[in-house]
């Protein structure tokens, strides 16, 4: 037997492709299914979410939705006025809410799972008149008549299921990377209730006052307040101010309200307790 | 989106490092294989026949390398889908290659002619970190055979 000591041909054990092709195929591959399991899961839980029994909700402990936040007693013009929102609004039989006020500098109001709103003293120092108060509690309100909360936290287990099962299936960075991918779907979902609740509210604002004047007056408020940059719609949960404006001015005109901006004023006892809350 | 970023960084920087660590290796087993050539290594479990005036003694040669984090992630999402793990197999190639080239070194400079009974064992190194680390032990061993 001869023995010979040939060259070693190159590149049997490897391949030629390209790891970055690689890549770019894998990474699309991942990011079409993880979009395509979370829409369905998406249209399944909007089916369903919304059917969840209101009582469902109220059940959960109170501690459980509001955290540990310090609750102050509601002040009677308040409650008053919300009744009064309540009653306008033909809220299904079942579903009560309970409006909570807590003593602190944060300019913001939101509505929550078991038919709770909280509303700030950051935000009611900022009000200047009772139209735009309504409009801040028939907005929260409605978030809650269109099971928006519930909704919320649906779409949040849902892309949170899917993102643990991707993860668990592979590495860390990955579900990094379809983490980003699928807030933004979800942000859209969340832009499009404050869009929803945005119109309901100028529908109360017209019961109660005749005209849609505290809406635009809120968004006055809210757009001084917005930062100098500007934001970009598509990565927030929020609309922009400037398109929420459009969609009321846009309301207004399609119902041709009569868009006088005579608005209520605070009565004195209410602008007295703030001042004295504050301290 | 900060994750994001730090993780399309993290994948250029891995990208850029990588390949050229893995080209720079790839030159330099090349050349020192030439430079080799004259101690043939061989499988074979018996010596040689007619050689009877030779020493005999074990040379090995061990070697890790890792991966770089893209080829790791590319491999993480090749877990997903199934399929050749192309960015493992340079790795392995150059492990197996590095491994050989440090037994043919020890028997030239032991004197050796031939290294017969060649055995190549590889180690994966990432024992309870999962995926974590994509590094691998090649280690090649082989009797040589020097002339007395």
């Amino acid at each position: 037997m001869e023995y010979s000591n040939p060259k070693i041909p190159e590149g049997i054990n490897t391949s030629k492709t390209n790891p970055l092709k690689e890549f770019a195929v894998l990474t699309a591959g991942v990011i079409f299914i993880a979009i395509a399991a979370l829409i369905i899961l998406v249209v399944l839980v909007d089916f369903f979410a919304d059917k969840i029994p209101f009582d469902w909700e109220k059940e959960i402990p109170i501690e459980r939705v509001l955290g540990n936040k310090e609750k102050s007693l509601l002040p009677d013009y308040i409650n008053t006025l919300s009744q009064k929102i309540i009653s306008n609004m033909q809220l299904p039989d079942d579903m009560d809410i309970t409006v909570h006020y807590v003593n602190d500098d944060t300019v913001n109001a939101f509505a929550t799972l078991g038919g709770n709103i909280v509303i700030y003293r950051g935000l009611l120092e900022k009000l200047s008149y009772e139209d735009e108060l309504a409009a801040v509690i028939a907005h929260e309100i409605a978030h809650i008549k269109y099971r928006h909360p519930i909704l919320g936290a649906s779409h949040g287990l849902a892309v949170g299921l899917v993102l643990s099962i991707i993860s668990s299936s592979s590495d860390d960075v990955i579900s990094g990377l379809l983490g980003n991918t699928s807030m933004i779907t979800v942000m859209k979902f969340s832009r499009n209730y404050e869009y929803q609740a945005d119109k309901e509210a100028i529908e109360l604002l017209v019961k109660l006052y005749g005209h849609a004047g505290g809406a635009l007056g809120l968004f006055d408020i809210f757009k001084a307040g917005d930062s100098a940059s500007k934001p970009v719609e598509f990565l927030n949960t929020h609309p922009l101010t400037e398109n929420r404006i459009l969609q009321v001015n846009s309301i207004i005109t399609e119902k041709q309200l009569n868009n006088k901006l005579e608005m209520k004023v605070f009565p004195e006892e209410f602008v007295s307790w703030l001042s004295v809350e504050k301290k | 989106m900060i994750d994001l970023i730090i993780l399309i960084a993290l994948l250029a920087l891995g990208y850029g490092f990588g390949q050229y660590a893995e080209k720079k290796h790839y030159t330099s087993i090349r050349k020192r294989e030439l430079i080799l050539r004259s101690v043939p290594v061989v499988a074979s479990k018996i010596p040689p026949q007619g050689k009877p005036n030779y020493d005999s003694q074990l040379v090995s040669g061990s070697v890790v390398i890792s991966v770089d984090y893209f080829k790791r992630f590319v491999a993480g999402l090749r877990g997903l889908f199934g399929g050749r793990i192309t960015s493992y197999e340079t790795l392995l190639d150059r492990a197996r290659r590095e491994a050989i080239l440090r037994v043919k070194r020890e028997a030239k400079d032991l004197g050796a002619e031939i290294v017969f009974n060649i055995k190549l064992e590889t180690a994966s190194i990432h024992k309870g970190r999962g995926n974590g680390i994509g590094s691998v032990e090649v280690l090649a061993y082989g009797t040589a055979l020097i002339p007395n």
